[in-house]
């Protein structure tokens, strides 16, 4: 909102009023959004940090059985079940904003693990987790569960005994409406922490995991060598995958088609000398066979870069790649100005891939794309209602999709439980 | 004369028995695949079976395999193998066991219906058609100390024609010289390659083979 129009409060008094309402709705819609996002966060950390704690007891027991002299054989399990529990909460914490890279897999021997430089950080990191975390986690969950039970008291009070008090710390006796308008005016407060504490709370809660379970200094320059390195070994493997492709529809397509050509070319003319009207109708055929060489040359060529794409930018291609899929889909685009030509024909190949999928397995009545971009990331989302039950290993193209998503250092998941939706979600950098 | 087609694109393998069926020649069977192939072969028992190279299931070599399998069930069996490109390691392999009542051409000879029938005539009666693109690369690859190279240019035509099946009149033919001429380049090819002087067919055969084995010698 301009200040202007805040400072001249006599001259616009008028449409003050508007303004500011429509302002600070803004704001408690944002912040609510938050506080929903803040519980979720809380709630996955209460996952992890259950993981965390196991996993601290079962390092006292360890190190109990330790001084007895029977646990030292115990420690390298016990590192792999921290270890567990650490990558869990990487996988999290990575899901919620930043990359946190796995580590290498436990040592097997007693020394090396304990000189591994990520299970001490580790141990510390269930130690907080474990205690701490769940604290939080605990806590920022029950304060919106005390907020809807106090809310709602209104309306239920009335079938529970008098003395049995409300919900939460409420432990007076309740008599009547005026009583339980006062616990519902106690949620309001419990909203109202909830909407202010929430937030900070599952930042303070993901402070352990992403101070402790980054790489060590030293560590993650090579880590993230041997990402690259990997990613690179698959770019070049998506690459031969690709031309394999291409090599092979250009050899049982349009190949096939114009040796076809030849052979009836030659029959014709054989039979020109004998049988005019039959050759005639050979080479119709002929024609035929030449025109549909000609058509599957066409689509070999879209499948390289489709021209649409190069002329008119990635939301007219998807356009094209949704009217032809063969059922109804809605495709909205959200990309401004234009992303790197390499990534925006990744994000166009996963769609034409997916789409394939939808209509070929999944027996969908609609499927939706989404293709947004925030900051420098470009998100494609492809959502469709079939029967699920995708699965990456049985060959379907999603192997592909995968190989070349990472080759692009992006990220790719899929959620398809049996019975479905089917929910395809890829996250490019724009490298613009 | 019987054939037997085997040829996985629908359209090719119509083009082909349309073509050898208005020439008048008989074919018993069309398969497209190489365990129908082989059925076929074995029910029909045709003189000659014309095999594409690349079958299901992997469409990488199952048209060679399958032809050795045949050529095997019955040696007498003349086999024309079509490909859509000339691949030397599945030349080699196949004519690995001799090139009698063998051809290997690319698809598109195909289309030169006379020199096509010529050539399946040819492989019929016992004799052998290399595609002559085969034959180039061959001498393309041949390095300057093997064998190849000692023969001259004028005698690296005749092999070629003689690995494409033709007899020493058609040969002449084709290079606008005298049928003395081209027995004279033969005798000399033969002396270059330690085959003793013979005019039989199956000399010639061993000169085509010795580059053929040559040029798998040399890609290994």
């Amino acid at each position: 909102m301009p200040r202007r129009d805040v400072a001249g409060v006599s001259a616009a008094a008028g449409q003050l009023g508007p303004q500011l309402w429509r302002a600070a709705r803004r704001y408690l819609r944002r912040r609510l959004r938050m506080s929903v996002d803040a519980i979720e966060h809380l709630v996955g950390g209460l996952g992890t940090s259950i993981l965390a704690l196991a996993a601290v007891l079962l390092l006292v027991l360890v190190a109990l059985a330790s001084v007895v002299g029977i646990g030292l054989a115990m420690v390298p399990s016990a590192a792999k079940a921290v270890r567990l529990a650490a990558n869990r909460e990487r996988a999290r914490l990575s899901r919620w904003d930043r990359d946190l890279p796995l580590p290498p897999a436990v040592p097997t021997s007693l020394r090396d693990v304990l000189r591994d430089p990520w299970f001490r950080r580790e141990c510390v990191f269930v130690g907080i987790h474990g205690t701490v975390g769940f604290g939080l986690g605990v806590l920022g969950l029950s304060l919106p569960i005390s907020a809807v039970q106090s809310l709602l008291f209104p309306l239920y009070y009335w079938m529970l005994p008098p003395e049995a008090g409300g919900p939460g710390i409420v432990v007076w006796r309740i008599d009547g409406l005026p009583d339980a308008l006062v616990v519902g005016l106690i949620g309001v407060g419990w909203l109202a922490a909830t909407v202010a504490l929430n937030p900070p709370m599952a930042g303070l809660q993901a402070l352990p995991g992403r101070r402790l379970l980054a790489p060590p200094r030293d560590v993650d320059m090579s880590l993230r060598i041997a990402e690259l390195t990997a990613t690179r070994a698959a770019a070049l493997d998506a690459h031969a995958v690709e031309l394999r492709r291409i090599e092979r529809s250009l050899h049982d397509g349009a190949q096939n088609r114009l040796v076809a050509v030849t052979v009836l070319l030659g029959a014709a003319r054989r039979a020109m000398l004998r049988d005019p009207a039959r050759a005639v109708e050979i080479l119709d055929r002929a024609h035929d066979s030449a025109e549909l060489a000609l058509a599957e040359l066409r689509s070999v060529v879209r499948g390289i870069l489709p021209p649409v794409l190069d002329d008119r930018g990635l939301a007219a291609a998807l356009d094209g790649l949704a009217a032809g899929c063969g059922l109804p889909c809605t495709v909205r685009v959200d990309v401004p100005g234009r992303c790197a030509a390499s990534v925006e024909a990744t994000a166009y190949f996963v769609v034409a891939e997916a789409l394939t999928n939808v209509a070929r397995h999944s027996g969908a009545a609609s499927a939706s794309v989404t293709v947004r971009r925030h900051a420098d990331r470009l998100h494609v989302s492809v959502v469709d209602d079939g029967r699920g039950g995708a699965d990456e290993g049985r060959g379907s193209g999603i192997g592909g999709i995968r190989r070349r998503v990472e080759a692009h250092d992006g990220r790719f998941t899929l959620t398809s439980p049996p019975g479905g939706p089917t929910t395809l979600l890829v996250e490019l950098p724009c490298g613009s | 004369m019987r054939i037997v087609i085997a040829e996985d694109d629908a359209l090719l393998r119509e083009g082909l028995s349309l073509l050898l069926r208005a020439e008048g020649l008989d074919v018993v069977a069309t398969t497209d695949s190489p365990t129908t192939f082989l059925a076929a072969v074995d029910e029909f028992r045709p003189d000659v079976a014309i095999v594409d190279v690349r079958m299901p299931p992997t469409h990488t070599d199952e048209g060679i395999v399958a032809a050795v399998e045949a050529r095997r069930r019955r040696p007498d069996l003349a086999v024309l193998v079509l490909s859509a490109y000339v691949e030397q390691a599945f030349a080699t392999d196949l004519l690995a066991g001799g090139a009698v009542r063998l051809g290997y051409l690319l698809k598109e000879r195909v289309g030169r219906v006379e020199e096509f029938l010529a050539a399946l005539h040819r492989v019929a009666d016992g004799g052998t058609a290399i595609d002559p693109e085969v034959v180039g690369q061959l001498f393309a690859r041949s390095r300057p100390d093997s064998t190849l190279s000692r023969l001259s240019a004028r005698e690296r035509d005749v092999l070629a024609l003689m690995a494409e099946g033709l007899g020493n009149g058609a040969i002449a033919q084709r290079l606008f010289v005298t049928d003395g001429a081209v027995h004279k380049h033969i005798r000399s090819i033969f002396a270059k390659l330690g085959l003793a002087p013979d005019d039989r067919a199956d000399r010639r055969v061993t000169a085509v083979l010795r580059y053929l084995e040559d040029a798998q010698r040399r890609s290994r």
